[in-house]
Order: C-alpha cells, then structure tokens, then sequence
C-alpha cells in the first residue's frame, strides 16, 4: 500500500512538473519587465541610455519635432460634409496616427521683475548684455545651467547680480505644463537685500503634486532658501513636494571684475585651468543696441575635483557647446556603447559586455598569450615602499550590507480599466 | 436628439495623480488627463486605426467675441476665424490655437491646444449639425493669466448616467478635486472625446516657433 501511493505520487509529480513550470503554478502568465525608468539606465547607479527602450523622440523624423506631433500625409477630401476641404496639406491619402509625442525641449522663463531691469546672460567667455527688459520671457533649451547677468534694476544703481539658472529637463508630471506654461521668476526686494548682505539665495521653481495643493486652483510654486528654516535645503524639499522645474542660485559674486580674468568655470571648457583670456576675443554684445545672442550653457565640469558648475543629465536635446548630444544614440558620436564596463581588463582593453540589471556575468576566463620576443631584464618581484600617515587614519566600518527592495504594482486581465479611446 | 456633452476642469495639472491609480471600483485606469499633450490622443489612433480617417466637426467659442486662429503646420499656414469656429479635425490628432482679439482681455492672445481622443456617430449628412463643443470660458482666461493652467476634458454623456435636466446655457462644467483623474471620471460618466488645456505660454519672439505650432491636419466647411 506505501509503496502505492509513493509510486502515484511520483506519477503526479513528474506530470504537473511537466506541464508547467514554477512560474506558472505561483504566477500564471505573469512576467515583469524592470520599470522603464530602471530600463532607460544601464544598470543601477549608472547612467546613460538602456537596450531595449527607444527614446520617445526616437520615432520623430528628422526636423524641429515639438510638443505636437505632425500629421501625417495629405487627406484629399473627405466625409462628413467636408467635399475638399479648403485646407487640404499635400499628399494622397488618409492620415495615419499622429507621431510619438515628443516633449518639449525648453522651457519658457517668464522674468516678472523687477519691472525695467535688463537681464544678460553669458556667451562663452563673454555676457551678452541687455538681452532682455522685465517683464519679458525667453525660452531656454532644458538640461542645462545658464548664467544669467542682472542689471540695471530700479532702486539699486550699480547692482549687478550674476545668477546661475539651471533649466531642468522635461519630467513626465511636467511636460503638458510646460507646454503650455511659463515659469514665473521675480526678482524681489527681499531676495536683493539676502545678496547684498552677502546671503545666498536659491530659488527653486517646481509642479507641486497633487496632494500638496493647498488649493483647488494651483499653479507653480516656489521655494526661496531664504524663507526657509535653517537647515532645509530648498531643493531637496521641492523635490519632495513635487518635480523640480527649474532653479535659480544667486549671490553677490562678481564675475567681471575689471582687470580679472573670469573664474575658468564661468566659461566653457571648464575644465580648462585658469587662464588668460584674450580680450580681442570676446565677443561684446548689447541688447540696446540691437543684438542678440542666446545664450551658452555653463557646466560640463567632468569631476567632483574640479570646481564649477557640475554637467546636467543626459537628455535629448539639441546639441551645442556645453550640452548633451541630441538623442544620444549608444556607440555613436563618443557615447559609450552600452553594456561595456569603464573598468579595464589586464590587458589594457574593456572587458566583455556585461549583462545588464545586475544579472550575474557567465565569463570564467580570459586568456591572452604574448609571444614576442624580449629582453627587458628581470622584474622586480617584491618591491617595498614604506609611507604613513600621522596620526593614523581611523573611519567608522564600511557598511557591509544593504537591502534595497521596490515593488511595483501589477494588473492582470481584469484588473485593468480601459476607456472607450483605449481600446 | 442631440447629444448631451459635459465637459470636467481641473484647475491645474497636479503631479502625482498621474501615477497608476485605482477607480472607486477597483480597477486599475492606465491613463491621465496629466500625461504628455498627444499621448491620449496617439493611443486612441493606435488602438482603432480606423478613427483616423474620420474628420470630426469641433465648435471652439469664446466668452463673448474674439478670434481663434488655427494652425496647420506653421504659423504662415494661420486660419484666423471669428468665434465660434467650427473647423474638421482628424482624432487622435493635437491642435494650437491662438485665441485673441477678446474684449474682456484686450491685448491678451493665449494658445490652448485641443487633443481630440475620440469622434461622434452622428446621422449620415448631418456631422456639421453635431460638433464637439468646446467653451473657453472668461474664468479659465483668468486662470491662465495667472501662470496657472487649466485642463478640460469633453466627453459625451452616458445617457443612463445623464442628469435629468435640460441642457441650457451652454456645456454644463463640473469641477473635480485636484487629486483625481480627469479621464477616469469622464470615462465613468462616458466617453471621452476631447482634452482642453490652457496656459500662459506664447511664441517666444527671440526662438524658432515650429516647436509650438501643430502640423495636424485642419478641414473647413465652406460649401453647402
């Protein structure tokens, strides 16, 4: 009889095990995919773009692809009492879908006020001047910081303010704003006064979530470093309310001291040593008189060693000194190949594409044989060299172990509700 | 009979509402009014191909008087037509307007864009007798002077789920808490046909505008 029911046991074993595997018998047809924001990067901590997630500019044509896509080819005619319509673009036949939406690549700045004051900005080693007067707006490419020249403000002759202005790149939450919004940036008495009593001021712009509105009508908010309680960092706390815009940094630092080079990371190439700047080089430029300049990113400090102002992420965008590639496609135009590790093999030469999100690597071995002839000497086998630090240098223990865990909600047939447009 | 359409507002896209969200039924709604401008208006003419090639009257009125201009393409593609408008837009599709020339703003000129989601069935002949109605109202002009946006979804009503009153003195609005998603109660009350949002960005005089204008198609009705 024992040996009956072990033999129908094993019977049953060996037929489910057949006809499914462990996933099904947990999970039926489900499977998952890591969140397309994990997808889009390389691997954790590490960024760039990823396989298998094309950028949603990527199915844009060639061209100036804004907010609103392009309709596709002509429609001759149609129904619905429309015998030939009077506008009718060229081209036979129905329209397809409209194309991928592409977000918007700037982000227009509304400069409220001061009312009269001129607003410059930098142009490589030089500032264009007067390019603006409050209140006017100008749209600025995202992603990038800006160095922007205040002057000529009513009530304080002489003042010259040189904020920093960082643009930040288009967020899902954000992208229908800034399509059809400004951001609003006034200049206040309040914030004139932190910087000529030496105070820095930073003031950040941000799409405050929904259950952070206060009111049902709600608009754009704006954290300013100054009317914070000491200790909170503007940014941060914007970031936590809702998506971060835009920020503006300013403090009484003059940038075009007479007879004073400008600092190396107000210009371009940053990374450059301090040098001297050639005057019949920089290119003078005033509003007043007609002329008009965009204005130049600042940034593209490539380490925390340098000082200056640090790149921005990569984005799409349109390139130009100081910004990211236009659509950065892996492999191309000095964007590193995805899945190829920065750290080098034994040999001099990257090591093997690793599998990316964290799947272990199946290379064992890695053999290369030199058979050149030579006669170098012998080697030094054991070298010694003694240092020491005094005093001795004494850190807390390194965390040796970290739990990081996400969840992401999943909906099975069923679960889902899809309106009338969706299918 | 004509079709009953109400139209809901939101007085500013919020952010995190957009995240994936449950009905009151329990249901997971994969979409927002808060997505990007024409993600709504794609997945409709991806998941029917067919609604493309319908073109659907749309009946665009101001408060009072003022003009609506149209792009196709460009700005020197501009249809300047007095309020109400009523051109034949491709669903799926996204349109700019320039709204101006109001006497309630005088010197204001705004660019809401209209992403037509879906298309009414109408009786064969009669489509310019049923057009997607959409009111820009002197309140909402006010809330995008104000640097604020406003976000407007049209949808045709359920007739089970109608209100017993006769509609009067134009689209009935509803306005809904800042938390919810607009397509999901327009979804629950009907069908979804259009999204209306209004802001205080213009051309920029000093940058290329080909990013703000619409290349979707436009038809007009001039002929009997």
């Amino acid at each position: 009889m024992r040996l009956y029911f072990l033999a129908l046991g094993t019977l049953l074993i060996v037929c489910v095990g057949c006809a499914t595997d462990g996933q099904q018998v947990l999970k039926k047809n489900e499977y998952h995919a890591p969140p397309a924001e994990m997808l889009v990067r390389p691997g954790p901590m590490v960024g760039g773009p990823g396989p298998g997630v094309m950028l949603a500019s990527a199915e844009m044509p060639a061209g100036p692809a804004g907010p609103i896509g392009p309709g596709g080819p002509g429609y001759s005619g149609g129904p619905y009492g429309y015998p030939g319509g009077e506008y009718c673009p060229e081209g036979p036949g129905p329209y397809g879908p409209p194309a991928a939406y592409a977000a918007p690549r700037t982000s227009q700045i509304r400069f409220l006020g001061p009312e009269g004051m001129s607003v410059g900005w930098q142009i490589g080693p030089g500032f264009a001047e007067n390019q603006l007067m409050a209140p006017d707006r100008y749209n600025f490419p995202q992603a990038a910081t800006y160095r922007l020249k205040f002057s000529h403000i009513p009530g304080r002759e002489g003042l010259v303010v040189y904020p920093s202005l960082h643009v930040y790149p288009t967020h899902p939450t954000t992208a229908a704003y800034l399509e059809h919004n400004a951001l609003p940036l006034r200049i206040t008495d309040e914030d004139l006064d932190q910087v000529e009593t030496n105070n820095f001021v930073t003031k950040v712009i941000y799409l405050p979530d929904a259950k952070y509105q206060e009111l049902a009508i709600a608009g754009v908010e704006e954290l300013v470093s100054t009317r914070l309680a000491p200790g909170l960092d503007p940014v941060s706390e914007a970031d936590r309310r809702g998506t971060i815009m835009a920020v503006l940094r300013m403090g009484n630092m003059d940038l075009e001291m007479p007879g004073s080079a400008p600092p190396a990371h107000i210009g371009q190439g940053s990374s450059q040593p301090q040098s001297v700047q050639q005057t019949s080089h920089i290119v003078q430029v005033d509003g007043e008189m007609g002329q008009f300049v965009p204005p130049v990113p600042i940034g593209g400090t490539p380490s925390v060693l340098v000082p200056g102002v640090p790149a921005d992420v990569m984005v799409g965008g349109p390139a130009g000194p100081g910004q990211p590639p236009y659509d950065p496609i892996v492999g191309v135009s000095g964007v590193p190949m995805y899945g190829y590790p920065t750290t080098g093999t034994p040999i001099g030469l990257a090591g093997p594409p690793h599998i990316p999100l964290g799947r272990p690597a199946g290379l064992k071995s890695h053999t290369m044989r030199n058979t050149t002839d030579f006669n170098v000497g012998k080697p030094v086998d054991h070298m010694l060299i003694d240092v020491r630090h005094e005093p001795g240098i004494s850190m807390p223990d390194p965390a040796k172990y970290i739990q990081y865990t996400e969840k992401h909600p999943v909906y099975q047939q069923g679960e889902v509700s899809m309106p009338a447009f969706g299918g | 009979m004509r079709p009953i359409v109400l139209t809901i507002t939101a007085l500013l896209l919020s952010a995190t509402a957009w995240s994936p969200a449950f009905a009151q039924n329990g249901y997971y709604y994969p979409y927002s009014h808060r997505q990007a401008t024409g993600v709504n208006g794609r997945v409709s003419a991806l998941t029917r191909p067919a609604i493309v090639h319908a073109i659907q009257p749309v009946r665009v009125s101001l408060p009072t008087e003022g003009r609506i201009t149209f792009y196709a393409g460009s700005p020197d593609n501009a249809q300047v037509q007095s309020t109400p408008a009523q051109p034949g837009m491709v669903p799926g599709h996204v349109y700019r307007l320039r709204i101006s020339d109001m006497p309630e703003f005088p010197g204001v000129e705004l660019y809401p864009t209209i992403e037509l989601l879906d298309r009414l069935h109408p009786p064969q002949g009669l489509a310019q007798e049923f057009p997607i109605p959409i009111e820009i109202t002197e309140e909402e002009i006010e809330i995008a002077l104000r640097d604020q946006m406003v976000t407007k979804v049209i949808y045709l009503e359920q007739p089970d789920l109608a209100n017993p009153i006769q509609q009067v003195g134009g689209v009935l609005t509803e306005d809904v808490r800042p938390t919810a998603n607009l397509l999901q109660v327009a979804d629950m009350k009907g069908r979804p046909m259009a999204i209306l949002r209004i802001g205080g960005r213009i051309p920029d005089r000093h940058s290329a505008t080909d990013e703000f204008y619409s290349r979707s198609p436009l038809f007009w009705n001039r002929g009997p």
